[in-house]
Protein backbone atom coordinates (compact mmCIF):
# COMPACT_ATOMS: atom_id res chain seq x y z
CA UNK A 1 0.00 0.00 0.00
CA UNK A 2 2.85 2.62 -0.91
CA UNK A 3 0.29 5.41 -1.43
CA UNK A 4 0.97 8.57 -1.87
CA UNK A 5 0.55 10.79 1.04
CA UNK A 6 -1.59 13.62 -0.89
CA UNK A 7 -2.05 16.89 1.78
CA UNK A 8 -1.19 20.44 2.22
CA UNK A 9 -0.76 22.70 -0.80
CA UNK A 10 2.85 23.82 -0.98
CA UNK A 11 3.89 20.71 -3.15
CA UNK A 12 7.68 20.56 -5.00
CA UNK A 13 9.18 19.73 -1.49
CA UNK A 14 11.82 17.05 -0.58
CA UNK A 15 10.80 16.93 3.37
CA UNK A 16 7.80 15.15 2.17
CA UNK A 17 9.30 12.34 -0.24
CA UNK A 18 10.85 11.37 2.66
CA UNK A 19 8.24 10.91 4.69
CA UNK A 20 6.41 8.13 2.94
CA UNK A 21 5.90 5.16 4.16
CA UNK A 22 8.56 1.95 4.30
CA UNK A 23 5.75 -0.25 4.69
CA UNK A 24 5.87 -3.39 1.93
CA UNK A 25 2.48 -4.70 0.77
CA UNK A 26 2.20 -8.18 2.46
CA UNK A 27 -0.98 -9.38 1.40
CA UNK A 28 0.45 -11.29 -1.34
CA UNK A 29 3.36 -13.18 0.72
CA UNK A 30 0.64 -13.92 3.06
CA UNK A 31 -1.56 -15.55 0.29
CA UNK A 32 1.49 -17.81 -0.99
CA UNK A 33 2.45 -18.88 2.61
CA UNK A 34 -0.63 -20.13 3.53
CA UNK A 35 -1.62 -21.51 -0.16
CA UNK A 36 1.56 -23.40 0.64
CA UNK A 37 0.78 -23.92 4.42
CA UNK A 38 -3.12 -25.75 3.13
CA UNK A 39 -0.88 -28.04 0.42
CA UNK A 40 1.55 -29.14 2.81
CA UNK A 41 -1.42 -30.32 5.84
CA UNK A 42 -3.37 -31.53 3.21
CA UNK A 43 -0.33 -34.03 1.88
CA UNK A 44 1.58 -35.03 4.61
CA UNK A 45 1.15 -38.35 6.20
CA UNK A 46 1.82 -37.57 9.75
CA UNK A 47 2.14 -40.69 11.51
CA UNK A 48 4.29 -43.60 10.59
CA UNK A 49 2.30 -47.15 10.11
CA UNK A 50 2.80 -49.25 12.99
CA UNK A 51 4.24 -53.09 12.41
CA UNK A 52 3.39 -56.41 14.60
CA UNK A 53 6.53 -58.51 13.84
CA UNK A 54 5.72 -62.01 13.39
CA UNK A 55 8.40 -64.96 12.52
CA UNK A 56 7.99 -68.01 11.00
CA UNK A 57 9.92 -71.38 11.37
CA UNK A 58 11.84 -72.84 8.44
CA UNK A 59 9.33 -75.42 6.89
CA UNK A 60 9.25 -78.93 8.02
CA UNK A 61 9.65 -81.67 5.54
CA UNK A 62 7.21 -83.49 6.46
CA UNK A 63 7.99 -86.51 4.66
CA UNK A 64 11.04 -86.17 6.74
CA UNK A 65 10.68 -89.57 9.01
CA UNK A 66 13.03 -87.68 11.87
CA UNK A 67 10.97 -84.84 11.80
CA UNK A 68 7.68 -85.28 14.28
CA UNK A 69 5.06 -82.46 14.72
CA UNK A 70 5.70 -81.73 18.16
CA UNK A 71 2.60 -82.50 20.22
CA UNK A 72 0.98 -79.64 22.47
CA UNK A 73 -0.26 -81.06 25.35
CA UNK A 74 -1.10 -77.62 27.39
CA UNK A 75 -1.92 -75.53 24.64
CA UNK A 76 -5.21 -73.45 24.53
CA UNK A 77 -6.42 -73.81 20.44
CA UNK A 78 -8.18 -71.12 19.02
CA UNK A 79 -9.90 -72.09 15.29
CA UNK A 80 -10.89 -68.54 13.59
CA UNK A 81 -13.64 -69.17 11.60
CA UNK A 82 -15.92 -67.43 8.78
CA UNK A 83 -18.33 -64.71 10.49
CA UNK A 84 -15.56 -63.35 13.03
CA UNK A 85 -16.50 -66.54 14.99
CA UNK A 86 -14.11 -67.89 17.47
CA UNK A 87 -13.81 -71.71 18.40
CA UNK A 88 -11.45 -72.89 21.40
CA UNK A 89 -10.80 -75.63 23.39
CA UNK A 90 -8.04 -77.01 25.94
CA UNK A 91 -5.02 -79.73 25.66
CA UNK A 92 -4.93 -81.90 23.21
CA UNK A 93 -7.86 -82.70 20.14
CA UNK A 94 -10.07 -86.19 21.16
CA UNK A 95 -13.53 -87.37 19.35
CA UNK A 96 -14.58 -86.04 22.55
CA UNK A 97 -13.86 -82.11 22.86
CA UNK A 98 -16.21 -79.95 23.23
CA UNK A 99 -15.61 -76.85 21.87
CA UNK A 100 -16.51 -72.94 23.22
CA UNK A 101 -17.22 -70.54 21.42
CA UNK A 102 -16.19 -66.83 21.94
CA UNK A 103 -15.68 -63.16 19.92
CA UNK A 104 -13.34 -60.24 19.40
CA UNK A 105 -15.07 -58.10 22.11
CA UNK A 106 -13.00 -57.17 25.36
CA UNK A 107 -15.01 -59.22 27.10
CA UNK A 108 -14.71 -62.62 24.92
CA UNK A 109 -11.44 -62.94 23.97
CA UNK A 110 -9.70 -60.83 26.15
CA UNK A 111 -11.35 -61.92 29.55
CA UNK A 112 -10.33 -65.71 28.43
CA UNK A 113 -6.82 -64.76 27.90
CA UNK A 114 -6.07 -62.84 30.58
CA UNK A 115 -7.91 -65.54 32.80
CA UNK A 116 -5.50 -67.90 31.37
CA UNK A 117 -2.57 -65.92 31.70
CA UNK A 118 -3.02 -64.86 34.99
CA UNK A 119 0.41 -66.00 36.26
CA UNK A 120 2.78 -64.21 34.41
CA UNK A 121 0.90 -61.34 34.13
CA UNK A 122 0.97 -61.42 38.12
CA UNK A 123 4.84 -61.80 37.41
CA UNK A 124 4.78 -58.79 34.99
CA UNK A 125 2.81 -56.73 37.92
CA UNK A 126 5.48 -57.32 40.14
CA UNK A 127 8.33 -56.71 37.63
CA UNK A 128 7.17 -53.30 36.83
CA UNK A 129 7.28 -52.06 40.25
CA UNK A 130 11.08 -53.62 40.35
CA UNK A 131 11.54 -51.49 37.20
CA UNK A 132 10.41 -48.61 38.03
CA UNK A 133 13.69 -48.51 41.26
CA UNK A 134 15.89 -48.82 38.36
CA UNK A 135 18.05 -46.21 37.58
CA UNK A 136 18.13 -44.94 33.95
CA UNK A 137 21.35 -45.41 33.65
CA UNK A 138 22.25 -48.47 35.22
CA UNK A 139 22.88 -50.84 32.39
CA UNK A 140 23.93 -53.92 34.23
CA UNK A 141 20.72 -53.57 36.09
CA UNK A 142 18.35 -53.11 32.75
CA UNK A 143 19.98 -56.02 31.61
CA UNK A 144 19.24 -58.16 34.77
CA UNK A 145 15.76 -56.40 34.74
CA UNK A 146 15.53 -58.04 31.30
CA UNK A 147 16.79 -61.35 31.73
CA UNK A 148 14.12 -61.54 34.37
CA UNK A 149 10.93 -60.46 32.34
CA UNK A 150 12.83 -62.82 29.85
CA UNK A 151 12.66 -65.86 32.80
CA UNK A 152 8.96 -65.13 33.46
CA UNK A 153 7.99 -65.46 30.30
CA UNK A 154 9.89 -68.99 29.62
CA UNK A 155 8.30 -70.44 32.62
CA UNK A 156 4.92 -69.55 31.82
CA UNK A 157 2.85 -72.24 30.85
CA UNK A 158 0.53 -71.01 28.66
CA UNK A 159 0.70 -72.00 24.59
CA UNK A 160 -1.64 -70.63 22.07
CA UNK A 161 -2.09 -72.35 18.76
CA UNK A 162 -3.67 -70.23 15.99
CA UNK A 163 -5.80 -71.90 13.33
CA UNK A 164 -7.54 -70.15 10.44
CA UNK A 165 -10.29 -71.51 8.60
CA UNK A 166 -9.71 -70.62 5.17
CA UNK A 167 -12.81 -68.24 4.95
CA UNK A 168 -11.61 -66.17 8.19
CA UNK A 169 -10.08 -62.87 7.20
CA UNK A 170 -6.96 -60.68 7.49
CA UNK A 171 -8.34 -58.94 9.98
CA UNK A 172 -9.35 -61.64 12.25
CA UNK A 173 -5.97 -62.86 12.43
CA UNK A 174 -4.44 -59.33 13.18
CA UNK A 175 -7.11 -59.05 15.98
CA UNK A 176 -6.20 -62.13 17.62
CA UNK A 177 -2.35 -61.27 17.42
CA UNK A 178 -3.51 -57.88 19.15
CA UNK A 179 -4.97 -59.90 21.81
CA UNK A 180 -2.04 -61.55 22.58
CA UNK A 181 -0.08 -58.23 23.10
CA UNK A 182 -2.72 -56.84 24.97
CA UNK A 183 -2.72 -60.58 27.51
CA UNK A 184 1.21 -60.60 27.28
CA UNK A 185 0.77 -63.65 25.64
CA UNK A 186 4.29 -65.47 25.43
CA UNK A 187 4.26 -68.30 23.53
CA UNK A 188 1.97 -68.62 21.17
CA UNK A 189 2.11 -70.27 17.37
CA UNK A 190 -0.04 -69.54 13.87
CA UNK A 191 -0.38 -73.03 12.82
CA UNK A 192 -0.28 -73.03 9.34
CA UNK A 193 -2.25 -75.99 8.14
CA UNK A 194 -5.81 -76.09 7.36
CA UNK A 195 -8.44 -77.42 10.29
CA UNK A 196 -8.50 -81.17 10.38
CA UNK A 197 -11.70 -83.02 9.37
CA UNK A 198 -12.19 -83.74 13.42
CA UNK A 199 -11.77 -79.90 13.95
CA UNK A 200 -14.27 -79.21 10.85
CA UNK A 201 -16.84 -81.53 12.04
CA UNK A 202 -17.17 -80.34 15.73
CA UNK A 203 -17.14 -76.51 14.64
CA UNK A 204 -20.70 -77.91 12.74
CA UNK A 205 -22.31 -79.84 15.42
CA UNK A 206 -21.33 -76.36 17.56
CA UNK A 207 -22.86 -74.31 15.27
CA UNK A 208 -25.95 -75.94 15.10
CA UNK A 209 -26.59 -76.18 18.45
CA UNK B 1 -10.26 27.27 13.89
CA UNK B 2 -9.06 23.59 13.86
CA UNK B 3 -9.63 21.46 11.02
CA UNK B 4 -10.88 17.74 11.43
CA UNK B 5 -8.38 15.53 10.20
CA UNK B 6 -9.55 13.28 7.78
CA UNK B 7 -7.57 9.78 7.49
CA UNK B 8 -5.28 10.43 4.30
CA UNK B 9 -4.34 7.13 3.76
CA UNK B 10 -6.11 3.35 3.62
CA UNK B 11 -6.49 1.69 6.73
CA UNK B 12 -3.89 -0.89 7.22
CA UNK B 13 -2.89 -4.06 9.57
CA UNK B 14 0.47 -4.68 10.21
CA UNK B 15 0.94 -8.46 8.85
CA UNK B 16 4.14 -9.57 9.79
CA UNK B 17 3.24 -11.40 12.83
CA UNK B 18 0.68 -13.59 10.60
CA UNK B 19 3.40 -13.90 7.83
CA UNK B 20 5.85 -15.15 10.30
CA UNK B 21 3.66 -17.23 11.69
CA UNK B 22 1.90 -19.21 8.37
CA UNK B 23 5.83 -19.70 7.70
CA UNK B 24 6.77 -21.10 10.41
CA UNK B 25 3.87 -24.00 10.08
CA UNK B 26 4.67 -24.03 6.27
CA UNK B 27 8.77 -24.69 7.24
CA UNK B 28 7.09 -26.86 9.97
CA UNK B 29 4.94 -29.16 7.42
CA UNK B 30 7.91 -29.00 4.83
CA UNK B 31 10.10 -30.31 7.39
CA UNK B 32 7.68 -33.30 8.79
CA UNK B 33 6.17 -34.36 5.98
CA UNK B 34 6.79 -37.37 4.17
CA UNK B 35 5.05 -37.94 0.52
CA UNK B 36 2.88 -40.51 0.28
CA UNK B 37 3.82 -42.58 -2.75
CA UNK B 38 1.39 -43.21 -5.01
CA UNK B 39 0.06 -46.26 -5.02
CA UNK B 40 -1.73 -48.16 -7.21
CA UNK B 41 -4.62 -49.57 -4.89
CA UNK B 42 -5.30 -48.02 -1.27
CA UNK B 43 -5.32 -50.51 1.36
CA UNK B 44 -6.09 -49.33 5.30
CA UNK B 45 -4.70 -52.16 7.14
CA UNK B 46 -6.66 -53.39 9.78
CA UNK B 47 -5.59 -51.76 13.90
CA UNK B 48 -4.04 -53.29 16.47
CA UNK B 49 -2.09 -51.88 19.61
CA UNK B 50 1.44 -52.48 18.81
CA UNK B 51 3.90 -49.29 19.30
CA UNK B 52 6.99 -50.97 17.13
CA UNK B 53 7.66 -48.38 14.19
CA UNK B 54 7.70 -49.29 10.49
CA UNK B 55 11.10 -50.30 9.57
CA UNK B 56 13.20 -47.70 7.74
CA UNK B 57 13.64 -49.98 4.69
CA UNK B 58 11.26 -52.44 3.51
CA UNK B 59 9.94 -54.76 0.47
CA UNK B 60 6.42 -53.58 0.86
CA UNK B 61 3.84 -56.63 0.06
CA UNK B 62 0.15 -55.34 -0.16
CA UNK B 63 -2.41 -57.58 -0.76
CA UNK B 64 -6.21 -56.68 -1.37
CA UNK B 65 -9.40 -57.76 -0.70
CA UNK B 66 -9.22 -60.45 -3.48
CA UNK B 67 -5.43 -61.39 -3.16
CA UNK B 68 -3.91 -59.81 -5.51
CA UNK B 69 -0.62 -58.78 -4.54
CA UNK B 70 1.64 -55.30 -5.48
CA UNK B 71 5.23 -55.28 -4.19
CA UNK B 72 7.64 -52.39 -3.49
CA UNK B 73 11.35 -52.47 -2.37
CA UNK B 74 11.53 -48.72 -0.77
CA UNK B 75 15.32 -48.42 -1.48
CA UNK B 76 15.66 -47.80 -5.33
CA UNK B 77 19.47 -49.24 -6.13
CA UNK B 78 18.30 -52.74 -4.35
CA UNK B 79 14.84 -52.47 -6.39
CA UNK B 80 16.63 -51.60 -9.65
CA UNK B 81 19.18 -54.48 -9.05
CA UNK B 82 16.04 -57.29 -8.25
CA UNK B 83 13.85 -55.89 -11.72
CA UNK B 84 17.17 -56.91 -13.47
CA UNK B 85 17.72 -60.07 -11.99
CA UNK B 86 14.02 -61.02 -12.33
CA UNK B 87 13.65 -60.01 -16.03
CA UNK B 88 16.95 -61.79 -16.56
CA UNK B 89 15.19 -64.90 -15.11
CA UNK B 90 12.04 -64.98 -17.33
CA UNK B 91 13.82 -64.20 -20.16
CA UNK B 92 12.84 -60.68 -20.80
CA UNK B 93 14.21 -58.04 -22.68
CA UNK B 94 16.09 -55.60 -20.10
CA UNK B 95 14.86 -51.97 -19.80
CA UNK B 96 16.73 -49.34 -20.99
CA UNK B 97 17.96 -47.14 -18.44
CA UNK B 98 15.21 -44.44 -18.77
CA UNK B 99 12.67 -47.39 -18.15
CA UNK B 100 14.61 -48.25 -15.05
CA UNK B 101 14.34 -44.88 -13.52
CA UNK B 102 10.20 -44.28 -14.24
CA UNK B 103 10.05 -47.70 -12.86
CA UNK B 104 11.89 -47.18 -9.95
CA UNK B 105 9.33 -44.03 -9.12
CA UNK B 106 6.49 -45.83 -10.01
CA UNK B 107 5.74 -47.24 -6.23
CA UNK B 108 4.40 -50.05 -5.41
CA UNK B 109 3.34 -52.82 -8.60
CA UNK B 110 1.21 -55.38 -9.59
CA UNK B 111 2.18 -56.81 -12.60
CA UNK B 112 4.43 -59.67 -14.80
CA UNK B 113 7.37 -59.38 -15.31
CA UNK B 114 6.70 -59.36 -19.39
CA UNK B 115 3.73 -56.83 -18.48
CA UNK B 116 6.05 -53.87 -17.39
CA UNK B 117 7.66 -53.03 -20.18
CA UNK B 118 4.48 -52.32 -21.80
CA UNK B 119 3.77 -50.26 -18.77
CA UNK B 120 6.32 -48.07 -18.52
CA UNK B 121 5.17 -46.75 -22.22
CA UNK B 122 1.90 -45.62 -21.27
CA UNK B 123 1.33 -41.85 -20.31
CA UNK B 124 1.37 -41.04 -16.67
CA UNK B 125 -2.81 -40.98 -16.96
CA UNK B 126 -3.34 -44.42 -18.71
CA UNK B 127 -1.15 -46.25 -16.26
CA UNK B 128 -4.07 -45.04 -13.51
CA UNK B 129 -6.27 -46.66 -15.33
CA UNK B 130 -4.13 -50.07 -16.14
CA UNK B 131 -5.94 -52.71 -14.72
CA UNK B 132 -2.72 -54.38 -12.39
CA UNK B 133 -3.65 -58.37 -12.30
CA UNK B 134 -1.07 -58.51 -9.45
CA UNK B 135 2.41 -59.75 -9.24
CA UNK B 136 1.39 -64.21 -9.99
CA UNK B 137 2.21 -66.95 -7.10
CA UNK B 138 1.56 -70.56 -7.35
CA UNK B 139 1.71 -72.62 -4.12
CA UNK B 140 1.55 -75.79 -5.85
CA UNK B 141 4.41 -77.82 -4.52
CA UNK B 142 6.01 -78.59 -8.07
CA UNK B 143 5.36 -74.96 -9.26
CA UNK B 144 5.77 -73.02 -5.60
CA UNK B 145 9.68 -72.40 -6.81
CA UNK B 146 8.98 -70.91 -10.39
CA UNK B 147 6.48 -68.11 -9.56
CA UNK B 148 7.20 -64.45 -10.04
CA UNK B 149 6.42 -63.71 -6.58
CA UNK B 150 8.83 -65.76 -5.11
CA UNK B 151 11.45 -64.80 -7.53
CA UNK B 152 10.87 -61.13 -6.29
CA UNK B 153 11.20 -62.16 -2.83
CA UNK B 154 14.56 -64.76 -3.66
CA UNK B 155 16.51 -61.70 -5.58
CA UNK B 156 15.43 -59.11 -2.71
CA UNK B 157 16.72 -61.23 0.08
CA UNK B 158 19.87 -61.71 -1.21
CA UNK B 159 20.30 -58.37 -2.80
CA UNK B 160 19.33 -56.65 0.37
CA UNK B 161 22.21 -59.38 2.13
CA UNK B 162 24.26 -57.33 -0.09
CA UNK B 163 23.34 -54.18 0.54
CA UNK B 164 23.24 -54.93 4.03
CA UNK B 165 26.82 -56.19 3.69
CA UNK B 166 28.31 -53.12 1.23
CA UNK B 167 27.14 -50.39 3.78
CA UNK B 168 28.23 -52.15 6.53
CA UNK B 169 32.01 -52.59 5.01
CA UNK B 170 32.05 -48.68 3.94
CA UNK B 171 30.99 -47.86 7.62
CA UNK B 172 34.19 -49.53 8.84
CA UNK B 173 36.27 -47.97 5.85
CA UNK B 174 35.31 -44.64 7.04
CA UNK B 175 35.08 -45.89 10.53
CA UNK B 176 31.34 -44.65 11.22
CA UNK B 177 28.63 -45.67 12.83
CA UNK B 178 26.59 -48.42 11.58
CA UNK B 179 22.65 -49.10 11.99
CA UNK B 180 22.56 -52.81 12.40
CA UNK B 181 19.00 -52.77 12.31
CA UNK B 182 18.42 -50.59 9.26
CA UNK B 183 18.10 -53.19 6.72
CA UNK B 184 15.25 -54.43 4.43
CA UNK B 185 12.67 -55.76 6.13
CA UNK B 186 9.56 -57.99 4.59
CA UNK B 187 6.40 -55.84 5.44
CA UNK B 188 2.80 -57.22 4.72
CA UNK B 189 0.14 -54.57 4.11
CA UNK B 190 -3.63 -56.54 3.74
CA UNK B 191 -6.88 -55.71 3.50
CA UNK B 192 -8.70 -56.20 6.35
CA UNK B 193 -11.31 -58.25 4.63
CA UNK B 194 -8.27 -60.50 2.79
CA UNK B 195 -8.72 -64.04 2.89
CA UNK B 196 -6.48 -65.59 5.14
CA UNK B 197 -6.25 -68.45 2.49
CA UNK B 198 -4.51 -66.03 0.70
CA UNK B 199 -2.49 -64.18 3.40
CA UNK B 200 -1.45 -68.01 4.30
CA UNK B 201 -0.42 -68.51 0.44
CA UNK B 202 1.86 -65.58 0.07
CA UNK B 203 3.79 -66.20 3.35
CA UNK B 204 4.02 -69.38 2.18
CA UNK B 205 5.69 -68.10 -0.87
CA UNK B 206 8.17 -66.45 0.61
CA UNK B 207 8.86 -68.93 3.37
CA UNK B 208 10.41 -70.27 0.07
CA UNK B 209 12.36 -68.06 -0.57
CA UNK B 210 13.54 -68.28 2.89
CA UNK B 211 12.10 -65.59 3.83
CA UNK B 212 10.81 -65.80 7.88
CA UNK B 213 10.32 -62.20 9.51
CA UNK B 214 7.57 -60.29 8.38
CA UNK B 215 6.30 -57.10 9.71
CA UNK B 216 2.38 -56.67 9.65
CA UNK B 217 1.49 -53.23 9.08
CA UNK B 218 -1.45 -51.91 11.06
CA UNK B 219 -3.02 -48.91 11.70
CA UNK B 220 -3.13 -47.30 15.29
CA UNK B 221 -5.82 -48.47 17.41
CA UNK B 222 -8.09 -45.53 18.80
CA UNK B 223 -9.29 -47.39 21.82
Amino acid sequence: MAELQTGGGDGGNKKRAKKQSTRVDMTPLVDLAFLLLTFFVLTSTFSKPKVLRMIFPEKLDKNDPLIKQPEVKNGLTLLLTDDNRIFYYTGGLKATTVLEETNYTKNGLRKILAERNLFLINELKKLQVEQAKINEKDTAAKRKFDAKVKDAQVKSTLVLLVKHDKNATYENMIDVLDEFLITQIAKYFVVDEDLTELEKKLIQAKIKL
Amino acid sequence: MPKVKMPTSTPSLDMTPMVDLAFLLVTFFMLTSSFRAPEPIVIDPPTSTTENLIPKQVFLIMIDKDGRTFVDITNAAVKAKVLKQVLNQFKVQPLSEEDVTTFLGIGPFGLRAGEIQNFLELETGERTAYEQKGVPYDTADNKAKTSELYYWAYHTRIEAHNDFKAREEEAKLRKMDFDKTNYIQFAVKAHPEAKYQAIQDIIQVFRDAKVKEFQMITGLESE
